[in-house]
This record gives C-alpha cells, sequence and structure tokens, in this order.
C-alpha cells in the first residue's frame, strides 16, 4: 500500500463535503415546484466553509460534493450532472470574486448573507445558460429566467440566513 | 427570523432586484393566451399545433416517444420516458411564451402568443 499522508485540510473537507452530500442527497428526494427550482440547501455548507475556512476549502467540498453526490445519485455525466457542475462553478467563481474584490471595495465584507445571495443567483445564471446553450437553444427558454432568478435570490436569502445560524453557534 | 444584512449584502440585494424587475419586463411584457403551441426536437421544430383542436400527440424524441395532450386552448405533457417527469408536473400551458420542457428527451412545448410587433429597430 503506497503511504499517503493527510493533512487537516484534507480531513475536514472530507468531514464537510460528507454532510453536504448528504444534505444534497436528501434534498433530491424533495418535490420541485417548477423544473430547475430547489433550495439548494447543501449550499449552507458551502457559504459556512467559506465564511469560516476560505475560499479553497469551499471550492473542494462543493466540487466533491457535485461529483460523489451524482455518483450516488446514479446522474455522474448525464444532463442534471452537468447542470449541477455548471451552477456549482459559477457559483464558486462568483464567491471567489467577490472574495478577491473586497478588500476593494469600501465599507463591510459580505456576510454569509450577501455570499448565499450572490451563489444562488451565479449558480442559477450559469445553470440556465448552460441548459439554454446545450440542450434547449430556443428564446421561449428565456421566459423562465426571471422565475428561476426570483426562486435563486430567496433560496439564497434562506440558505444564507441558516449558514449564519451554524456560524453562529459553532463560533 | 431575522435577516441582518450589512451594506455590502445591501448593495447586492438591491442590484439584484433591479436585475429582477429588468428581466420581468423584458421576458415577461406580453403575457395573452396563446392558440398556437410550437414544439421542438432536438432544437429543431417538430411541428406548430393548433391550441383548439383537441387531439393527443405522439412526440418520437431522443429517448423515447413523448405524449401531448392539447385540449381547450391549453397543451401539456401526459408521458415522457424521462427520469424526473419534470415535464407532467409543468402542467397545463395556456399563456404566449409558457414553455415545458423535457431535458432529457430534448422535446420543448411553447405556446405561441402575440409576435412582436419589430425584431429590432436601427435608427
Amino acid at each position: 500500500m503506497p503511504a499517503f499522508t493527510t493533512t487537516r485540510d484534507d480531513h475536514l473537507i472530507a468531514w464537510l463535503t460528507a454532510l453536504a452530500v448528504c444534505i444534497h442527497i436528501v434534498e433530491s428526494v424533495l418535490p420541485s415546484p417548477l423544473p430547475g427550482i430547489k433550495p439548494g440547501l447543501a449550499n449552507v455548507v458551502t457559504i459556512a466553509v467559506l465564511v469560516r475556512y476560505g475560499w479553497r476549502m469551499a471550492a473542494w467540498v462543493t466540487l466533491l460534493r457535485v461529483l460523489v453526490g451524482s455518483l450516488l445519485l446514479g446522474s455522474f455525466l448525464s444532463p442534471t450532472f452537468i447542470l449541477s457542475l455548471s451552477g456549482a462553478l459559477c457559483g464558486i467563481v462568483a464567491l471567489g470574486a467577490a472574495r478577491a474584490l473586497s478588500p476593494c471595495l469600501p465599507g463591510a465584507e459580505l456576510s454569509a448573507l450577501g455570499y448565499s445571495m450572490l451563489a444562488a443567483l451565479a449558480h442559477m445564471a450559469g445553470q440556465f445558460f448552460v441548459a439554454y446553450a446545450l440542450f434547449i437553444p430556443h428564446p421561449a427558454l428565456l421566459h423562465l429566467l426571471p422565475v428561476l432568478m426570483t426562486a435563486a435570490l430567496l433560496f439564497g436569502l434562506v440558505s444564507g440566513r441558516v449558514a449564519q445560524a451554524l456560524l453562529d453557534r459553532v463560533t | 427570523m431575522t435577516f441582518a444584512l450589512n451594506r455590502a449584502d445591501s448593495v447586492i440585494l438591491i442590484a439584484t432586484l433591479a436585475l429582477l424587475a429588468f428581466l420581468y419586463i423584458r421576458f415577461w411584457g406580453d403575457a395573452t393566451q396563446g392558440e398556437q403551441a410550437r414544439i421542438l426536437v432536438g432544437g429543431k421544430e417538430f411541428s406548430v399545433v393548433s391550441l383548439y383542436k383537441d387531439q393527443r400527440l405522439r412526440i418520437p424524441g431522443t429517448l423515447g416517444v413523448s405524449e401531448i395532450e392539447i385540449r381547450a386552448g391549453k397543451i401539456r405533457f401526459i408521458d415522457s420516458p424521462c427520469h424526473g417527469k419534470q415535464c407532467i408536473h409543468t402542467g397545463w400551458l395556456t399563456l404566449g411564451g409558457e414553455v415545458a420542457a423535457c431535458l432529457p428527451n430534448r422535446i420543448t412545448v411553447q405556446v405561441l402568443g402575440r409576435e412582436p410587433r419589430f425584431d429590432a429597430i436601427n435608427f
């Protein structure tokens, strides 16, 4: 057996990913009112990790969650997976950009709420445009965009609030 | 439950609300009762059907045959060989611009509304 050395960060990433995967899977069972809309509660973990451990860990946890979640749900490499991955990537990129830009801006840094809104909106937008570009390149799909983005904002706020409550308890 | 937004959060929220207002005006400007529906398979037009001729259609998609029902000015998916059945859960469509899609089977149903008068205006 080759000897692997794992760092404390690796263990943390694994634990937190496991937690996120659980939420992801439980949530996948819930019925959805409209295609493309779901609460995205697994993102609570992303946001909490971002605020507490930084962007690198949050990116790991999120991308691993999408990968492992899809393997467990059997959607790996399916359209669902591609949408999920593109959403996650956009969310992570948006969070990274917000983090990188925050020192340049006056005023406070975003709180969990702000990060969560931003990530949810970026996730939805990214997912939407990938769906549009790859699966249904038709202008009619754009009619869904306002509703989807509204849902993203609301769920982003809720997840952000949950992440904040979580952070209040662990710190 | 209280939402304590700091200044940076509020900026994001306000920007988002402005974006949403824009999206609603841009994409929901004209919602009138549709008269026809366009059915697309794999991004290509399959047929345009009247919503006032009651019928059931069997549309061949990538995975198999999806069944679509038209009744009294409304259209819906009633069967599709996909996993999530989200196309079916979308329910009846009736207003111009409304869409139901079966992503896995690559079938989209779009109710056609009033055509926009201009595609673009140049000066």
